[in-house]
């Protein structure tokens, strides 16, 4: 009677248990009613919008990824180049332009540091001084901007003008070059006329066979042709 | 300038960040030159000035800033957190920040091809409506 007593209380243990799990639910999606799968379609609430119920899982950041991602190959977010170019352009600049305004407080905060300590010590005249002395500073680099700038100036007119006078001497020798092929084309096409081609071959042929011209002459020491000698 | 000193060991440097403050939903950010090193709520140097993230009732958000004190911490060597550097371009303290110009852009860009892509369906459907209609009328 016993066993049988306890078998039977067993029995009705694992009933119990079993029966939440006829529901079909589980802990991840919420407990019905109100949980995760309480009557929501996807269609009334998007998947990127804000959930309810957080969507973090049972696992702890220190557990080992699922077998599903295995092959897995996580790939970096697309960059554009050109934007990149232009983005990477901009940054330059702007960093050009901060460590520029640094450079300027840090030596506001200098020169009030200097102050402080120069009215601390008691001495307004070496305040004057100082100021005198910054003014007159100012005043020669003014003036060394100046003769700068007068140099820069003349120095960009004398490459202006040498750059010019090259290019006119280019532009010169380029004529000289182009009225000498010129020459040579039109000599060549006055030569050209007595070419002996093949329609002439025949008739120049026969001109030179009908004038036998007579190469031999002599000369004597001043260069001159002499036709006739002393003995004939 | 202040003298720096360390919490444990060597390093961390003064930096000007936004430090969260508020109720559960209404954040409050105070601009603050602290330590690198301290917690973004802890204790800081100086507070700078303060930001209102939320709207207000005529639609502006608003910030205030102690550009006196911000340019001495600047000379002082502090660096920038990034949102701080941003808001600091939109005031026109510092020159405006590469990305904002580069996030307007994709915006506009974004708003441009939307536009198109509505633009482009409903000329398609007006065409097909049009063309169904002269058909139906030219025929028998």
């Amino acid at each position: 009677m016993a066993p049988r007593g306890s078998l039977l209380l067993l029995a009705l243990l694992l009933l119990s248990c079993a029966l939440p799990h006829a529901r079909g639910q589980h802990w991840s999606h919420g407990w019905y009613p109100g949980g995760k799968r309480d009557l929501r379609t996807p269609s009334d609430l998007p998947a990127w919008g804000p959930r309810a119920v957080p969507a973090r899982g049972r696992k702890t950041r220190h557990d080992p990824p699922a077998k599903s991602k295995v092959g897995r190959v996580k790939m970096p977010p697309p960059v554009d180049p050109e934007e990149l170019l232009v983005v990477q352009e901009r940054y330059r600049q702007y960093r050009l332009v901060l460590s520029a305004l640094r450079a300027e407080f840090r030596a506001e905060v200098l020169q009030k540091k200097r102050e402080e300590r120069l009215i601390a010590e008691g001495l307004p005249e070496e305040l004057e001084e100082h100021r005198r002395l910054m003014a007159w500073n100012e005043e020669e680099n003014g003036r060394q901007r100046a003769r700068r700038e007068e140099r820069l100036r003349r120095e960009e007119e004398e490459q202006k003008r040498r750059k010019s006078e090259i290019a006119e001497k280019q532009a010169r020798k380029m004529e000289a070059f182009l009225e000498e092929k010129e020459k040579e084309v039109l000599q060549l096409q006055e030569e050209a006329k007595n070419f002996i081609t093949p329609e002439n071959l025949e008739a120049r042929i026969e001109e030179c066979l009908d004038n036998p011209r007579n190469y031999n002459f002599a000369i004597d020491k001043d260069g001159r042709v002499v036709k006739r000698t002393v003995l004939s | 300038c202040h003298a720096l000193t360390t919490l444990m060991g060597r390093g961390g440097h003064v930096i000007i960040r936004f430090a969260l403050g508020g109720c559960t939903n209404r954040p409050f950010f105070r601009i603050v030159a602290a330590n690198s090193r301290r917690a973004r709520d802890g204790k800081y140097l100086e507070q700078l000035g303060c930001l209102d993230p939320l709207p207000n009732a005529h639609g502006e958000k608003v910030a205030g800033l102690n550009l006196e004190r911000l340019r001495y911490w600047l000379g002082c060597g502090a660096q920038l957190s990034r949102p701080a550097e941003k808001l600091l371009g939109l005031a026109g303290f510092l020159p405006l920040h590469p990305m904002t110009v580069t996030g307007a852009e994709r915006l506009r860009r974004r708003r441009q091809r939307e536009q198109q892509t509505e633009a482009a369906p409903a000329d398609g459907s007006a065409e097909t409506g049009t063309d169904t209609g002269t058909g139906t009328g030219t025929g028998p």
